[in-house]
């Protein structure tokens, strides 16, 4: 564990390492045949890497960067931070970004204030571990009434095989304050296996205004992504959280947000595309523990190659939390044979008054869709393409960065043109034959 | 320059819908294809345009000379063919101008030039009367029934088939739409563009003149004839084909 001066985390580090040590390395089984298994992976074999800092950004993280004017940004690679910038625009503010590792030495009241607030070592041996063994991480802190239109970025970033990232991100947005935060997950192509063990806490206190986004993409290398991210949002604060999912051998990933005050309000878009032998396993929660509060989330999925995706989203309402809006609708496209998944919405509603709604597809292409556009003179291969980033449309939308939005769509569109023939393939064998297509349609409404 | 239907035969699974079929739309005429709901007419616009869930097991179909019957709807398309949906598929995420310029594009060698491409979307939208605002829509997502026929003859002005297929493109609109759908066909049609109207009713025959009327009775056409059978039709009604048709079948 790294020392630091503060003994508050020294303390709380002790206690992780203690949990990390009792707990098995687990296996998340759900009904039907879901499992996701670490069986793979050769924990033993991989250790945190420690690197210098840079003056220039390493190609993987310069070619996915959103290029607006930047307000910060954090690198982490492997285990060091290598690069930190802050505009002067927004340490004039007050606003503070650094590693998380600096922040517990220059602002420790502040960290332990809210460090650790919504996540617990005690929820797993990742948790624990990334609570125990995280090194660099990131610490954003906006001031109140701070309105900042330039993004705050961070990145961590895997380049080496044998990799052990154990990653920590506290971001606190002070009351009526605005910002949009963004944070990378990159991988270069390895040959080999790595670790991304990652806790992330957002706080969005009374009156904040916050978009948030998550883009992952680990690359072709043998990345494991077994992070929990907690969003919390204050009294009458906004969030629209947007977390993409574009690649990792597996990834394992506990995504909550909850609207913690009256007047709280979220809005959560994801959108996930695995390919080849990529295996993702997501289970969010929208968490409402006051009344008066509301929600619209919607994730978009697509499978490609041998590809596992499962998708699972939770609508909780508290016991109290009357006069709660919320609506949660997920979709899953399969786009070849051998790929796999299931996207499965669900309710638990502890109070009455409530309008609390979910919905779900999952589903294949559909053939009157591409005849459609065949009678337009678009040939096969262009409609599928065309009805892949439609889909993916509605969410690329919500994340509110031009350059960002090129990016994803860049990547959708990478993705389809390396699935092509298997893509083909598949539609086109369900073309021939004289069975309509399974649709699985499922709606629950409880009100 | 025309369409030729020779002794269709079509099935869907395992059951024949059209028993054998002859149709000739010109580049420069105008058709109308009547019949009963179940008829046929609608699988027959779907065979022209190559739908797979329709089987062809006999006959043909030529355009221009050449023969179409096997192959792509997206190459029938780029031949000169269309067909406006009775009801055309929801293509969320796809904005109506965006999909225009790629379809436009589908059928050049050299892409239209975005000015150019704004011009005529412009004029072709002022023509059918649709706002301009639904060149940023999702295509036909949320778009009332008339709203999606309007789109699907803007289509049609945009791509400037040889021969249109319209198919019930009269069912849902109210009568100021049905007179601008109308309209916008009359513009469209003549001697560039042959027309072949699908419809259960006469009524947009009223605006829309056919030089020719076909009418279907479970899979066969029965009748034909110039303008006057629309009329008569509307007179008499389809009971009446149907009647002629199974008397003569019986004598």
């Amino acid at each position: 564990m790294p020392p630091s001066t503060a003994t508050w985390l020294d303390e709380q580090r002790k206690q992780a390492l203690d949990a990390y040590e009792a707990e098995p390395v687990p296996t998340w089984r759900r009904s039907g045949f879901w499992t996701t298994t670490l069986r793979k992976l050769d924990l033993e074999s991989l250790e945190p890497r420690t690197h210098e800092p840079v003056d220039e950004l390493p190609e993987v993280v310069a070619d996915a960067l959103a290029e607006d004017e930047l307000g910060a940004l954090v690198l982490q690679r492997g285990a060091s931070t290598v690069r930190t910038f802050l505009h002067p625009e927004l340490a004039e503010q007050g606003v503070i970004v650094s590693s998380l590792e600096d922040a517990v030495e220059q602002h420790s009241e502040l960290v332990h204030e809210w460090y650790m607030r919504r996540l617990s070592h005690e929820e797993g041996k990742f948790p624990a571990a990334s609570a125990a063994f995280w090194t660099g991480g990131v610490f954003v802190h906006v001031p109140k009434g701070v309105r900042l239109d330039k993004p705050i970025q961070s990145v961590y970033l895997i380049d080496e095989p044998g990799t052990a990232q154990y990653a920590h991100t506290l971001v606190v947005v002070g009351e009526n304050s605005e910002c949009s935060f963004r944070e990378y997950c990159l991988g270069a192509p390895i040959d080999g296996q790595a670790l991304h063990a990652g806790g992330f806490e957002l706080y969005a206190q009374a009156g904040a205004n916050v978009q948030v986004a998550h883009f992952q993409d680990w690359g072709p290398g043998e990345v494991y992504d077994i992070s929990t991210k907690r969003v919390e949002i204050g009294r009458d604060a906004h969030v629209s959280w947007v977390p993409v999912h574009l690649g990792g051998r597996l990834t394992k990933q506990t995504l909550d947000i909850i609207t913690a005050e009256q007047g709280s309000d979220m809005r959560h878009t994801g959108l996930y595309f695995t390919e080849g032998e990529e295996h993702l396993d997501l289970f969010t929660t929208d968490k409402h523990e006051r009344g008066h509060t509301t929600g619209d989330t919607v994730w978009k999925g697509a499978l490609t190659g041998k590809s596992r995706a499962s998708y699972e989203g939770l609508i909780h309402i508290v016991k109290d939390a009357q006069e709660t809006h919320t609506y949660l609708q997920t979709h899953q496209m399969l786009l070849s044979q051998a790929a796999k998944g299931d996207a499965i919405p669900s309710l638990i509603v502890q109070t009455d008054n409530v309008s609390a709604s979910h919905g779900g597809t999952v589903g294949e292409l559909d053939e009157d869709q591409i005849f459609y556009m065949n009678t337009r003179g678009i040939p096969r291969s262009e409609a599928v393409r065309i009805l892949v980033e439609g889909y993916f449309e509605e969410v690329v939308q919500r994340l509110s960065d031009p350059g960002l939005q090129a990016l994803v769509r860049r990547r959708i569109a990478q993705k389809l043109v390396a699935a092509e023939d298997q893509v083909a393939e598949f539609i086109g064998e369900r073309a021939g034959s004289e069975v309509a297509p399974a649709e699985g349609r499922q709606e629950d409404e409880a009100a | 320059m025309s369409l030729e239907i020779q002794n269709l035969h079509v099935r869907i699974e395992e059951r024949e819908i059209l028993h054998g079929v002859d149709l000739k739309v010109d580049k420069d005429q105008t058709h109308a294809l009547m019949g009963p709901n179940g008829s046929g007419k609608s699988t027959l616009a779907n065979t022209i345009m190559g739908n797979p869930n329709y089987e062809v097991t006999e006959g043909k179909i030529l355009f221009n000379g050449e023969d179409l019957t096997e192959a792509d709807p997206d190459e029938r398309a780029r031949a000169g063919l269309f067909l406006a949906f009775q009801y055309p598929a929801t293509i969320p995420g796809v904005r109506l101008a965006q999909f225009l310029r790629i379809a436009v594009n589908s059928r050049r060698e050299e892409p239209m030039k975005p000015k150019e491409f704004g011009k005529v979307l412009g004029e072709n939208m002022e023509l059918l009367r649709i706002d301009r605002s639904f060149s940023s829509r999702y295509l036909n997502e949320g778009f009332s029934g008339g709203e999606k026929k309007r789109a699907e003859i803007l289509q049609l002005a945009m791509l400037k088939p040889e021969i249109a297929v319209l198919d019930e493109t009269d069912s849902g609109l109210d009568i100021d739409a049905l007179r601008i759908v109308s309209d916008g066909v009359n513009a469209l049609r003549g001697p560039t563009m042959g027309t072949l109207i699908i419809t259960h009713y006469t009524r947009i025959l009223e605006y829309v003149k056919p030089d020719f009327v076909h009418i279907m009775l479970d899979g066969r056409i029965v009748r034909e004839g110039g303008a006057e059978l629309a009329d008569e039709l509307e007179e008499r009604g389809y009971d009446f084909v149907r009647e002629e048709w199974e008397g003569r079948d019986a004598a």
